[in-house]
């Protein structure tokens, strides 16, 4: 039972280990950079929001988007790349292992990369800014984590199983991941939406991991709205990505 | 012998066009088995199928008697395959490529290291096994498929086009591999170098269009198609006039000429002693028997016109 699963994920694996060094110096620069700049140079100007410094309240976002960001990178190029460039997927297609073993492999994949990218980004600005938290919340934080890289591993096996041009992943990113991630409140406070816009914005997937891992990771828990929205989310995300690649592979 | 291979009433098709029509055929066991046939005629598409990578519209197919429409991963158990394009994995070494396919296979470390030890051995990589794909040569990274496919120790090989794009010693060096599977596994091989066909293959057969047009050993293909013989004639002097005298023999069926040589299809071998009491015969020097390669018997049957 998801022998080929896991054979598939341990090359994975054994690929990300080569290169691990330069993988994780371009993962942290671009949050770290993005911390240091809205962190310390904003500090002057927004001193708190709802209460917490402004550098405290935007780390678990820049944490968690650097998983998710992670974790849909992955799954998207490497399916596409296996599918498309390299032909692995024929290749393992031709072995016993069943299209399940190959899809859950590649989303396993997605979801250790987002996982491990998001902790090392968390360690680093851990390290190197005055970011401190209590880590008696660290588990219900690396729940959070592990169910949106969840989420969004699955979101990019789907557009690696669906698109065929690789400029169209791009778009993706650009048009869906980019704004949903930006318009969930990593930056500011969801009460600065309008009060007609926030019920919608309050029920994307991208809230439900920002604020689900800032409630996790400043207070202990996940708000309980957010934390089934994300069992949800990444529960049909997942069924979704099963079925677009086992129909994929059909054709 | 018991038949590694079956095709019952196969039919692929893609809305309106129909890559393979109603194709049945039968492989034994232990044989090199060719399939030719010109860009476009089916073959893939029926490798496709037989590897499970794709369904058929209609009909059912055999491997090793497991059905590829109901047992899948039987037949992928039994089964090995080199592509038409190299789909080896970059970012693994030659090493690390067949470890991932034996682990696919289920198979554990102690059984897949002596086996790649042996089949890098073979392939003549032993010494690039820490080396990536990427850096090396067609013919190498042909090889390396081939040494993959055969980790599990498979007992029908699918060769997809298997020498295209190589230069004559690779393409050699892999009918050499290929040569020395024979009569430990059944190979299903496409190709449309009808060399190497007549080089590697117990029984051809030829499909275009979705259907088989021929089907027996080079040898017999020939025979059975040569339809007509056709024979080299070299004329003592001048030859200037003789086309015409020819052109008017009732059991010549054509003539060819190149200078004082004339290539001549007669009606069958009964024909030979009318041509030498016939007008020009007594100018004849030299008469010899032209054999028809598998690539006459080819065109013959598929045409001449280039396909898409």
């Amino acid at each position: 039972m998801l022998r080929g699963a896991f054979s598939i994920w341990g090359r994975d694996m054994l690929v990300l280990r080569r290169g691990i060094i330069s993988e994780l110096v371009s993962v942290v620069a671009y949050p770290l950079t993005l911390y240091l700049a809205f962190g310390f140079g904003l500090k002057g100007y927004i001193s708190n929001v709802d209460g917490i410094p402004y550098p405290l309240f935007i780390a678990p976002g820049l944490i968690s988007m650097t998983a998710v960001n992670a974790a849909f990178d992955e799954s998207s190029w490497s399916m596409w790349f296996h599918r498309r460039v390299q032909r692995t997927i024929e290749e393992y297609r031709v072995t016993p292992v069943t299209v399940y073993d190959i899809v859950i492999g590649k989303i396993f994949s997605g979801f250790s990369q987002g996982a491990i990218k998001g902790s090392v980004v968390f360690l680093v600005i851990l390290l190197l800014t005055p970011f401190r938290i209590d880590f008696s919340h660290l588990p219900a934080y690396l729940l959070c984590l592990a169910l949106a890289s969840m989420t969004f591993s699955c979101l990019g096996t789907i557009c690696g199983t669906v698109i065929d041009k690789p400029e169209n992943i791009g778009r993706v990113q650009s048009v869906v991941i980019v704004p949903l991630i930006f318009m969930a409140g990593i930056f500011f406070p969801l009460t600065s939406y309008p009060a007609a816009v926030l019920p919608v914005v309050r029920l994307l997937p991208t809230t439900a991991v920002f604020e689900g891992a800032r409630g996790a990771l400043l207070f202990g828990a996940v708000p309980p709205l957010y934390l089934i929205n994300l069992v949800l989310t990444a529960g049909i995300c997942f069924i979704l990505a099963v079925y677009t690649f086992n129909r994929k592979m059909a054709e | 012998m018991p038949s590694a291979v079956t095709l019952s009433q196969i039919t692929k098709s893609y809305g309106s066009f129909t890559a393979v029509d109603r194709f049945s055929l039968e492989v034994e066991r232990g044989t090199v088995f060719g399939l030719l046939g010109p860009n476009g005629a089916g073959k893939t598409t029926l490798i496709k199928i037989l590897t499970t990578l794709m369904r058929p519209s209609s009909g059912d197919a055999t491997v090793e008697g497991f059905s590829v429409l109901s047992a899948g991963k039987e037949v992928r158990r039994r089964i090995g395959v080199v592509p038409q394009e190299n789909n080896l994995d970059r970012y693994l070494t030659a090493r690390e490529n067949l470890i991932l396919h034996g682990r696919l296979h289920g198979m554990k470390p102690a059984e897949y290291n002596p086996r790649i030890d042996e089949l890098l051995e073979m392939t003549g990589l032993a010494g690039r096994q820490h080396d990536f794909p990427d850096t090396f040569s067609g013919g190498m990274q042909r090889r390396l498929v081939v040494a993959r496919a055969l980790v599990h120790e498979p007992r029908v090989l699918f060769l997809d086009e298997p020498t295209t794009g190589l230069d004559p010693q690779s393409r050699r060096a892999l009918w050499e591999h290929i040569r020395r599977l024979r009569h430990t596994m059944t190979v299903f091989l496409t190709t449309h170098y009808m060399d190497e066909a007549d080089a590697l293959c117990d029984r051809i057969m030829i499909m275009d269009h979705g259907e088989s047009l021929a089907d027996g050993s080079a040898a017999q293909l020939k025979d059975a198609f040569s339809r007509a013989h056709t024979y080299e004639v070299d004329f003592r002097g001048d030859a200037s006039g003789f086309r015409e005298i020819l052109e008017e023999l009732p059991f010549v069926r054509s003539v060819e000429q190149e200078g004082a040589t004339f290539r001549l299809t007669l009606s069958g071998e009964d024909a030979l002693k009318p041509l030498i009491d016939s007008p020009v015969g007594r100018q004849i020097r030299k008469i010899c028997l032209l054999e028809p390669s598998l690539e006459d018997v080819f065109i013959a049957l598929t045409g001449e016109k280039v396909r898409e």
